[in-house]
């Protein structure tokens, strides 16, 4: 019964389908699920499975912003009891755009999908000196530093951004870039510790480069 | 109007190149909005577009891609918005000359419309008719929508160009290859639907500029699809100079003007009436593409 009721919820998410969405929640919730194991066992496979499709071209920008907003639907509903209990996501990631750079829907949809595999995501926005990123990184503990740019002009900013941190002493603290013109030789280049494609291969590479 | 159609019906057109990259050449920092430029180095952004037409180009595209007051207040530069396209389409005027025609440049707002964004589409309409105004004020001779993503958008658009004068309207996607010979926006729109939603709204010429990770032999299947599609309406295809590179400090485009150069010929036979050239193309790109027009 309630294995079914998680995956109505896993399934709502995917299609999007906001009060579905919430509704199932309370559903769980009212019959004594921990409210982590909904985020862990509905939610986090929803974003994984909508970000997938999106990787091999099945879905698109909407899909994938539909779901976000369902899964924060039902996550207004969770956070607060999961706050309440002292249950914090075990990662850390802080996401931004690069200084001079200011588009933001291809970050904005890595920040989605790393919500959705229940990461604590600082989004700092666009425009981002590499001192914002450092001082994020620092207050909120920081296990990884997520940059992005659509610019080629902007890609200089990235490595600005990655010699900044290292001398600011910030080694444990992994860096992981992405956007349209970046390349895997381009993060080999500039010594960050990983590229992803698409903001599906962002979250599988957030989880190796933390767990590294 | 009929004048570019018609000219266009007798022969095919050279559309100019990159914008942004000469600017950034001249010395604009990352991050500065261009459009300034358009009122604080005019002679710079005239200049390129005189590169451009001594290149072979009988379109000159004004520098307004980020015009739209919505994508302005981005550099907190909404309240200049009128005069900055304005001037935009003063600079390219000036050098289009008699000859020549200005495309008066609108890209996309930058956030999504309603259901998926906040933006209604009677207030996107809104924004667009009043850039489409500043730009015909300054002596556009048609309305450019371009690196559109969302043929709802385009929709938009399109009205507000057709609300505000009645020029020719040109309008590109951004599609990305999505399988062996299939090519989607972003937002998932498929050839298709892009080039008849276009059409449909009313825009004379459609076709595509830049895209995401498109071989030369994809730009030319694009080109043949959309052809196809587009029926009667005259197709407009803008590539980019290959994909960009790091080379040391730097990105480079990794196309050379004789490489593009090379694929006129087969776009030319494929049908397409207008070509021009995007991200990372220069003036040298677009004179070796002269040459094969
Ligand atoms: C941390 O780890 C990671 C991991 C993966 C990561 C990651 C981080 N970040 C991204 N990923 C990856 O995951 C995402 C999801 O799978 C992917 O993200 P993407 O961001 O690649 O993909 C998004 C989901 C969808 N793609 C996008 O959102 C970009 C779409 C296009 C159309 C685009 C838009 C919308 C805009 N633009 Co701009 N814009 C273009 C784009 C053309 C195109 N078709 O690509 C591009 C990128 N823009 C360009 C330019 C030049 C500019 N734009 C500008 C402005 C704008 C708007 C404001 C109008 C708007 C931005 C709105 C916004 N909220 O972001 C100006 C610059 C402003 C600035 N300083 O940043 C301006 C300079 C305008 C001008 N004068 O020409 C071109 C770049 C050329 C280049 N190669 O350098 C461009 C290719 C279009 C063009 N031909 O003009 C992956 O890359």
């Amino acid at each position: 019964m309630l294995m079914n009721t998680f995956q109505e919820l896993t399934d709502a998410v995917e299609k999007g389908n906001r009060k579905e969405a919430a509704r199932l929640t309370q559903v769980l919730l009212d019959a004594g699920t921990a409210p982590l194991e909904i985020v862990e066992s509905a939610l986090v496979p929803a974003m994984s499975n909508v970000g997938e499709k999106f990787k091999n071209n099945q879905v698109f920008v909407p899909e994938m912003l539909i779901a976000a907003r369902a899964m924060k639907e039902a996550m207004a509903i969770i956070q607060p009891l999961l706050t309440a209990a002292g249950i914090v996501p075990k990662y850390t990631a802080v996401i931004g755009t690069v200084q001079g750079d200011l588009h933001d829907i291809g970050k904005n949809l890595v920040a989605m999908m790393l919500k959705g595999a229940n990461f604590n995501v600082i989004d700092v926005g666009i425009n981002v000196p590499p001192e914002k990123f450092i001082a994020a990184a620092r207050e909120n503990n920081a296990q990884l530093v997520g940059l992005s740019a659509l610019l080629t002009t902007t890609m200089p900013a990235m490595k600005t951004i990655v010699d900044a941190m290292r001398a600011a002493g910030l080694n444990n603290v992994k860096i992981m870039i992405g956007g349209a013109p970046i390349t895997q030789q381009f993060a080999n280049e500039i010594g960050a510790d990983g590229y992803s494609p698409d903001a599906a291969s962002a979250v599988d590479l957030a989880h190796k480069l933390v767990a590294a | 109007m009929n004048d570019l159609l018609s000219a266009l019906a007798a022969r095919p057109l050279l559309c100019d190149g990159a914008m942004g990259t000469q600017l950034l050449a001249n010395g604009l920092h990352a991050g500065e909005c261009g459009m300034l430029w358009n009122t604080e180095y005019p002679e710079i952004v005239s200049g390129v577009h005189e590169a451009y037409r001594r290149a072979g180009c009988n379109l000159v595209t004004t520098n307004t891609f980020e015009g739209s007051s919505f994508a302005l207040a981005r550099h907190g530069l909404d309240g200049r918005m009128a005069e900055l396209n304005r001037a935009g389409a003063q600079n390219a005027r000036q050098i289009a000359g008699d000859s020549g025609w200005v495309l008066g440049d609108i890209g996309p707002f930058g956030d999504f419309l309603e259901p998926l964004g906040d933006m209604t589409a009677e207030q996107l309409h809104t924004i667009y008719c009043a850039q489409a105004q500043a730009l015909l004020e300054g002596g556009a001779d048609a309305l450019l929508v371009e690196t559109m993503s969302d043929p709802a958008e385009v929709e938009v658009a399109v009205a507000a160009a057709k609300e505000s004068g009645s020029l020719p309207i040109v309008t590109t996607y951004a599609f990305q290859k999505n399988g062996d010979t299939e090519f989607r926006t972003m937002m998932g729109t498929s050839v298709e639907e892009a080039m008849g939603r276009a059409i449909a709204a009313g825009a004379h010429i459609v076709g595509a500029n830049c895209g995401t990770g498109l071989s030369f032999a994809d730009y030319l299947e694009l080109a043949r699809q959309m052809v196809r599609l587009a029926g009667k309406t005259p197709v407009i295809l803008q590539p980019n100079a290959g994909s960009p590179q790091m080379v040391g400090e730097k990105t480079v485009y990794c196309a050379t003007p004789e490489e593009m150069a090379a694929l006129v010929p087969a776009l030319l036979q494929a049908g397409v009436r207008i070509i021009g050239g995007c991200c990372g193309t220069s003036p040298a790109h677009l004179a070796a593409m002269s040459c094969r027009l």
